[in-house]
């Protein structure tokens, strides 16, 4: 899956879940929290953009992600494995 | 299949099943996977006395009838079963019926809620108090009924579900801090600022048993006049001199805007309340959906609170047994080189850590040996530390906690070393 494409999603469901943010203030190399995002717009964020892309992570391997970038990164791996593999 | 252990309630909140009366898909493959039906088959098992300290469940595991040594219950000071508390609830079912049969502001107040308010008010000296129906409907129901769109709700990032539920149906803006963290609150105040602003905070956090770090963030909320909502429902008729919470303990309990405590804990029966100041106990009346619009608490069960409350606070004898055995149960526990995290309380984790499957093993097991100790899995805490809690009881005997502390040695103490 292409990261330019899940970078877009990601970025489009923090403009619909976070206050006062603009798209040119996004860089993926800063965490959701430093663009005021509390947990649960965190969680928010995480579910649209997973459903929107047909991938299923489970929440306990995304703890340790600090950045928007290895958010991506992780879904590229998600994707790479098959997208939902619990069936 | 082998990933199918690594997912958890966390994953299927969302739900996008065409059938809208259907869960998700997913979650029916995977609570149906006999792994995952196996640890679910901890839930729910049925009590078939009274939570006493030793009881009798029908195990889920076996179908069985077992007698267990009860480390499980919230029945912290034993109010639940206690003969003065029964006796009033008996008098009061005999008098009032079993229901309060309708809303507090139309027919639902009975003379008993007016007294026990009162009652609560005193203890917890602040001017008034409102009950409710439940202790979750309690939280949920202040905080929605205090803030409003625009507003800034900052919570500790352990606080119930209950204060965050009740923040997402205000509409305020809720910021989490870290835990117990006052640099974290105090970024969360600044932002924050010119705006009205409520912190929530945990007396007693229930799954560390670890305190709230109340002086230092007095002193945070005090530098940005934000209001503090104490929640004391673990830690009520507990901590303090008198037994009024941690807020007492810590000598700040003037500080509180607003505390509130639960009825189904040391307490032994069910509901909530708040205490705040009478003005806005007046206004909550009306906009407290949860109190507004729910039945009042039931009279037999009121009635029965209000008995707990004279037995709790006539003397410390309760309290003074629970802090010894909690002293014991630790002593002993600490000698086991067991991980009890940080707690302070009578509150007392066993962290097993990142092994799902190790703890159900060992769950299965002590349930075996007669012990009734809950395995607490992820999402409840942090995947990297599972774990058991021990919520202790001012009515366990000796015997009853040296068998408890035997039965851990054999299959935890012994397990974490396989």
């Amino acid at each position: 899956m292409d990261k330019e494409k899940i970078y877009a999603v990601i970025k489009k469901h923090m403009l619909e879940n976070l206050e006062d943010l603009n798209e040119s203030d996004i860089e993926p190399q800063k965490s959701m929290k430093d663009f005021g995002a509390n947990s649960l717009d965190i969680i928010e964020v995480v579910s649209c953009s997973m459903r929107e892309l047909n991938i299923k992570i489970p929440r306990s391997e995304l703890a340790d992600i600090n950045t928007i970038d290895e958010l991506a990164d992780k879904f590229i791996a998600g994707a790479a494995a098959g997208g939902i593999n619990v069936k | 299949m082998e990933d199918i252990l690594n997912y958890s309630l966390a994953d299927f909140q969302y739900n996008d099943n065409p059938d809208v009366l259907a869960p998700p898909e997913e979650f029916e493959t995977w609570i149906n996977d006999p792994r995952i039906n196996y640890c679910f088959s901890f839930f729910e098992q049925q009590l078939l006395r009274t939570p006493k300290t030793t009881t009798e469940i029908l195990s889920n595991l076996d179908h069985k009838k077992r007698k267990v040594i009860n480390l499980t219950s919230y029945n912290y000071l034993g109010l639940c079963s206690h003969p003065e508390v029964i006796q009033a609830a008996h008098e009061a079912l005999d008098q009032y019926g079993l229901g309060a049969s309708g809303a507090p502001l139309l027919s639902g107040t009975f003379d008993l809620h007016v007294k026990f308010s009162k009652m609560l008010a005193d203890f917890k000296q602040k001017e008034d108090c409102l009950l409710f129906s439940s202790g979750l409907s309690g939280n949920l129901g202040a905080i929605q009924g205090i803030l409003r769109k625009g507003d800034i709700f900052i919570l500790d990032e352990k606080c119930h579900k209950s204060l965050v539920d009740g923040g997402t149906l205000s509409g305020a803006k809720m910021l989490f801090f870290e835990h117990n963290n006052i640099e974290s609150l105090n970024r969360m105040l600044e932002k924050s600022k010119g705006r009205r602003t409520l912190v929530a905070v945990e007396g007693v956090y229930s799954m560390d048993g670890d305190l709230v770090k109340l002086k230092e963030i007095v002193e945070a909320c005090d530098q940005y006049r934000a209001a503090i909502y104490i929640d004391e429902a673990h830690s009520t008729l507990m901590f303090g001199a008198h037994g009024r919470g941690v807020a007492e303990h810590f000598g700040l309990e003037h500080k509180m805007g607003v505390t509130f405590g639960t009825f189904s804990k040391s307490f032994g029966g069910v509901g909530g309340f708040i205490c705040t100041n009478a003005k806005l106990t007046r206004y909550l009346k009306c906009y407290s959906s949860p109190y507004h619009f729910s039945c009042a608490p039931s009279p037999v069960i009121v009635a029965g609170l209000i008995k707990a409350l004279e037995v709790a606070t006539r003397d410390s004898t309760l309290r003074d047994k629970l802090w010894e055995n909690v002293n014991y149960l630790k002593k002993n526990l600490s000698d086991l080189k067991l991980d009890l995290g940080n707690t302070e309380s009578h509150v007392i984790p066993i962290i097993i850590g990142s092994s799902g499957e190790k703890l159900f093993q060992m769950a299965t097991e002590i349930q075996k040996r007669g012990l009734f100790l809950q395995p607490v899995d992820f999402p409840a805490v942090p995947a990297q530390s599972r774990r058991f809690r021990i919520s202790v009881s001012s009515q366990l005997t000796k015997a009853e906690m040296d068998e408890a502390c035997n039965i851990i040695e054999d299959v935890v103490v012994k397990g974490l070393k396989m």
